[in-house]
């Protein structure tokens, strides 16, 4: 509370000297630049949002954008409106077929796969990007830190990501998820223990690069400090690639988040996440197809679509590098 | 040498890149600057001649110590202290505020994502100055440099500048922080020769009404001739002449520099006759023992 009403007593009284002075913007926002670069993030997503849709955007693109933004209105809708309750257990209407009354028909103990799909949307979708945020959140500090310090410390923090890298993800994340207990904050540790050291080599390597431009041995030479270079002039200028490697693995970690779940590893059993779905359906595969098929399709649908969004802002962050497809 | 009026003197300077760095990693330590004494006093222009890889352009980075993998020895001593081997601190104190330095391409030399003015303020504000004094250091030093509507450009990117208004505020950015020297390496080489003249004009008023020194880097003699009092002329490694502009230009010495001066084309040469190269003067005059 304190702070909040602090917050409300600088605001105007920052505002008030620079009404009509026209340095007023290039003024304002900076502080706050300096210290997380927010502004060029903020600019960036601001540039991107409007181009999403535009008539220079590709087809391809276009229908990406549409399918995730398709995926997360579902999830967001999902999560208050739902055709049946997805926990309500109703054996008399167990192993029903997709008809009128349910889409999607229903599981073994007669709850609405269609209901408990909506359900999981939300979930699946909200911690595969709290994933990927937190390891690339992670990863930046670490190659940030990396960067600035001498060679030879540098070289041994990228051995120990190399030695991270080294175990199969999905091992790691298993043991970890595993050890930490059933639930999906186990599963959001693990997947960021598992995937921040890839994140850090690759950011570590674009900001070296950044480094040695030559606007920022120019900034050097006006006597900035190293971290004040870091922050202000090399990290700016390195988010584009982390931005394109942070969506690609958006559909990675859909898809392993759902493997996670499917080994058992995930939310206890009553959550509705998709993975958890298809090893539920497993044992009735021949006769209800339904069960494990609908979430397998999503988890797919998910992963292509983030894919392809990855692919989309890469085509949007560096125009001249020709699509992979 | 040895003169006490000077802000910049650096003596027997020897620049090698040290066996374990270089590429081969094997032959030996390689010796690219060979014990070179310069000094340059307030106010003063020195013009730093020579072709590339002659090691002009490392003399001046040497100053500021700007590759930390390279070998420097013998003394560099800016208003009497000595900077080789001084913390980074100290060092980072005399960048920008005391000693700045300019690069050739100004298309690269801005940070693409900040604004003009929070550039040209920057040097000021690490130095703990207030943010509005800052920028209205920067759009007056800005104004000095000939940028039209200084006060509405502070917010521009620097891709909306064409390749002269960038070095101008290049310069600008250099010169905020008041120096006292400013090492220009190549600073109009990739400017057109209108823009080119404009700048090096620019750079000469501001050294005459700052009282700045400047280290003038350069291969080309012309503008040598226009802007510097001095002239010190290297030569693979090493500091082969060093005169007065007249002097250098009326009575040069060493084969090479004749070579230079001797390869400049004439307009009112008969069109048919051969350029005469620097090689011809050095094979002329058997100045070719440098090798």
């Amino acid at each position: 509370m304190k702070s909040e009403t602090a917050d409300a007593h600088a605001a105007p009284l920052a505002d008030v000297p620079a009404v009509d002075d026209p340095l007023r913007l290039a003024d304002a926002p900076s502080e706050i630049a300096a210290a997380l670069s927010a502004g060029a993030i903020g600019g960036a997503a601001g540039r991107l949002g409007r181009r999403l849709f535009g008539r220079r955007t590709a087809v391809v693109d276009r229908i990406a954008f549409g399918l995730v933004l398709l995926l997360v209105v579902v999830a967001v809708v999902g999560s208050f409106a739902r055709p049946y309750d997805p926990f309500a257990v109703q054996t008399s209407s167990a192993l029903l077929p997709p008809s009128s009354a349910h889409l999607l028909g229903t599981d073994d103990v007669g709850r609405d796969v269609l209901s408990r799909l909506l359900a999981g949307a939300g979930l699946t979708l909200l911690s595969a990007a709290a994933i990927v945020v937190l390891a690339a959140a992670v990863g930046i500090v670490v190659a940030s830190v990396a960067a600035l310090l001498p060679r030879r410390v540098d070289e041994i923090i990228m051995r120990a990501c190399d030695i991270f890298m080294s175990i199969p993800s999905l091992v790691l994340a298993l043991g970890l998820a595993a050890a930490l207990g059933p639930s999906m904050l186990s599963i959001i540790v693990a997947m960021v223990a598992a995937s921040w050291p890839s994140t850090a080599r690759l950011t570590r390597g674009i900001l070296r690069e950044t480094m040695s431009s030559s606007y920022v041995e120019s900034a050097g030479i006006l006597g900035m400090s190293r971290v004040r270079l870091m922050l202000r002039h090399v990290l700016p200028n390195s988010l584009d690639a982390i931005y394109v490697q942070a969506s690609m693995e958006i559909s990675g970690t859909i898809v392993m988040i759902s493997g996670l779940a499917f080994l058992g590893v995930g939310a206890p059993p009553p959550s509705p996440d998709w993975g958890s779905m298809i090893a539920e359906g497993q044992q009735y595969i021949t006769t209800a197809w339904w069960i494990s098929l609908f979430p397998g399709l999503a988890i797919s649908v998910g992963a292509i679509a983030f894919g392809l969004v990855g692919d989309a802002v890469r085509s949007f962050v560096d125009p001249t590098a020709r699509r992979s497809s | 040498m040895n003169d006490a009026g000077a802000l910049l003197s650096i003596e027997n300077l020897t620049v090698s890149l040290p066996e374990r760095e270089r590429i081969a990693g094997r032959g030996g330590d390689l010796t690219l600057v060979d014990s070179l004494s310069l000094a340059i006093r307030p106010g003063e222009r020195l013009a730093l001649v020579g072709e590339s890889g002659s090691g002009k352009s490392l003399t001046a980075r040497s100053i500021l110590q700007l590759d930390p993998g390279l070998r420097l020895e013998g003394s560099i001593t800016w208003k009497g202290s000595e900077l080789l081997g001084a913390p980074r601190r100290v060092l980072q104190r005399v960048r920008g505020g005391e000693i700045s330095m300019i690069f050739q391409d100004p298309m690269t030399a801005l940070n693409p994502v900040l604004t003009i003015g929070e550039q040209v303020a920057e040097p000021l504000l690490v130095r703990g100055v207030p943010r509005r004094k800052a920028y209205a250091r920067a759009v007056e030093m800005l104004d000095r440099l000939g940028v039209p509507k200084a006060r509405e450009r502070m917010r521009a990117y620097p891709g909306q500048f064409s390749g002269g208004m960038r070095q101008r505020v290049v310069m600008a950015a250099a010169l905020v922080a008041q120096p006292q020297l400013l090492i220009a390496d190549e600073p109009t080489t990739a400017l057109d020769v209108r823009v080119q003249e404009q700048v090096l004009d620019l750079l000469e008023e501001q050294s005459r009404e700052l009282n700045l020194a400047v280290l003038f880097i350069t291969h080309d003699l012309a503008i040598v001739a226009g802007l510097a009092h001095r002239v010190a002329v290297m030569f693979r490694g090493r500091l082969v002449e060093e005169k007065l502009v007249d002097d250098l230009f009326e009575r040069p010495e060493h084969p090479y520099t004749r070579g230079l001066i001797g390869s400049i084309p004439r307009l009112d040469l008969d069109p048919d006759t051969r350029l005469t190269t620097v090689e011809d003067y050095l094979v002329l005059e058997g100045g070719a023992q440098h090798a």
